[in-house]
């Protein structure tokens, strides 16, 4: 194995008294896309949440141990958590573009991180996102108008054109395709499998097929424990784990 | 039960499947036998019906193999389940494979005397395919029950098989040479022995399937 560019040691996750994540290693490789799976309250979405600190808002949730980014201590009290956020972006589940339009969606973190210096600069760097994510030739001569008039893959590959202008390190998907139909889904998992040269993924997905199709590494979680991580290839052909076996066949463990 | 699919229905589907190969294995089983039986006893009709039983089997092979790809494609198993999916594509295509070498032993039986076979060369094919049957029926229950040991016993029988056929080769060879024995008889007869031979390798290849489902691990690289 590579070094790793993301690294979990010994991550605890509390909501209250209830222990949500625990003990956790995980070295992330760069320019990888690793998936998270496991059943629902397995504690992966609280896992990803953590890459990026999202969990701080919720003021019941604490967290232990270190997680590196870079060999940077993302919890580290001298860090920056909103420019952390700009290091490391996140696309959510639903789409959920600004009530804005389809170019000020994606400068509106260009321009509250200070990115570019000239109105052309604003620009070039939009249209360079929206390629990037496979969107430009769509929308091209609609970029004044409302995100949310796009369709819902459309507007997700907005939401992603957008994570990826203010160029982030490390980009957080949760559940990405799963308010999509199969055709968007295939364009947004060929738009990750595309990103993986430029940008280090970490995805959470329920669909089994999906996780195998785009990740290279994938994470196998259960009842908050790191129950498995290994290639891809290897955790949905012949996984380490009975309980992983169990879970990507759909079996009653 | 343990580890049955939340999805009761796929239980269903692979037992269903695992039966249909369970069944071909049968029907192939008795094809041996009666080729072996025409053999000692050459029946013109009851190869002819062999013959048209090996169709049969055929067709099976091609329903196996056509029920695992609905399979797969209804169901996209993953790790174990894929295996198992997997798997009866190939061990259908053995058995088809030993279904024809029991066709071809039983169609050279057209080509001898009744009692054309000297006794001992007798007493060696009914030895070699004594112990076939018994593989067969113990492959075909490794294979339904999961039960590697079995399948490594299985494995491990091979070489008996083996044996008896190279005994056949090498008292073929002596006989021909002193000249005593009929050489198209016993070039007929080292044919026989070669598919019995076949019909071994292929019972150790279903044999190694039988592993690979259960562990993901593949024979063929190491032994």
């Amino acid at each position: 194995m590579n070094s790793p560019f993301l690294s979990a040691r010994n991550v605890s996750i509390f909501y209250g008294d209830k222990q949500a994540v625990f003990d956790v290693d995980l070295d992330i490789e760069a320019n990888k896309v690793t998936a998270l799976i496991g059943p629902s309250g397995c504690g992966k979405s609280t896992f990803l949440r953590a890459i990026n600190r999202m969990n701080d808002q919720i003021s019941s949730c604490r967290f232990e141990g270190s997680l590196k980014i870079g060999g940077q201590d993302i919890y580290d009290k001298s860090v920056n958590v909103v420019a952390l956020r700009a290091q490391v972006g996140m696309v959510f589940q639903k789409p959920n573009p600004f009530p804005k339009s389809i170019f000020e969606n994606v400068a509106y973190g260009l321009k509250i991180h200070k990115l570019t210096s000239s109105k052309t600069e604003l620009q070039d760097r939009v249209e360079w996102s929206l390629k990037s994510a496979g969107l430009w030739d769509e929308i091209a001569d609609r970029l004044n108008e409302p995100g949310n008039s796009l369709s819902g893959g459309q507007q997700q590959r907005l939401c992603i054109a957008r994570t990826i202008a203010v160029e982030p390190k490390v980009i957080l998907m949760d559940e990405p395709c799963s308010a999509l139909d199969p055709i968007a889904t295939a364009v947004v998992e060929e738009l990750i499998d595309n990103m993986r040269k430029d940008f280090t993924i970490v995805i959470v997905t329920h669909s089994m097929q999906q996780a195998a199709r785009i990740s290279q590494q994938t994470a196998f979680f259960h009842l908050g424990q790191l129950v498995e991580f290994g290639e891809t290839k290897d955790v949905f052909t012949n996984p380490r784990e009975q309980r992983t076996q169990n879970y990507i066949t759909g079996r009653i463990g | 039960m343990e580890n049955v699919h939340i999805t009761s229905s796929f239980d269903k589907d692979l037992g269903e499947i695992k039966a249909r190969v369970v069944k071909m294995g049968t029907l192939v089983a008795s094809q041996l036998s009666e080729g072996m039986l025409m053999l000692a006893n050459p029946d013109a009709a009851r190869v002819e019906a062999l013959v048209k039983n090996d169709r049969k089997v055929n067709g099976m092979n091609t329903s196996i193999a056509k029920h695992a790809e609905r399979l797969i494609a209804l169901r996209q198993p993953m790790a174990l389940d894929l295996r198992e999916a997997l798997s009866p594509i190939n061990i259908a295509t053995e058995l088809e494979r030993i279904g024809d070498h029991a066709k071809s032993a039983a169609k050279r039986s057209q080509k001898m005397l009744r009692g054309a076979i000297p006794p001992e060369f007798q007493a060696l094919l009914s030895a070699i395919s004594g112990l076939l049957q018994t593989q067969i029926d113990d492959v075909l229950r490794a294979y339904d029950k999961s039960d590697l040991a079995l399948a490594a016993h299985v494995r491990e029988q091979d070489r008996q098989v083996d044996d008896l056929n190279r005994k056949v080769f090498e008292l073929s060879v002596l006989a021909l040479s002193d000249g005593k024995r009929d050489a198209a008889t016993l070039m007929n007869v080292v044919l026989v022995s070669r598919n019995l031979e076949r019909v071994g390798d292929h019972i150790v290849n279903i044999a190694r399937y039988v592993n690979q489902i259960v562990t993901g691990d593949d024979l063929k690289a190491t032994e």
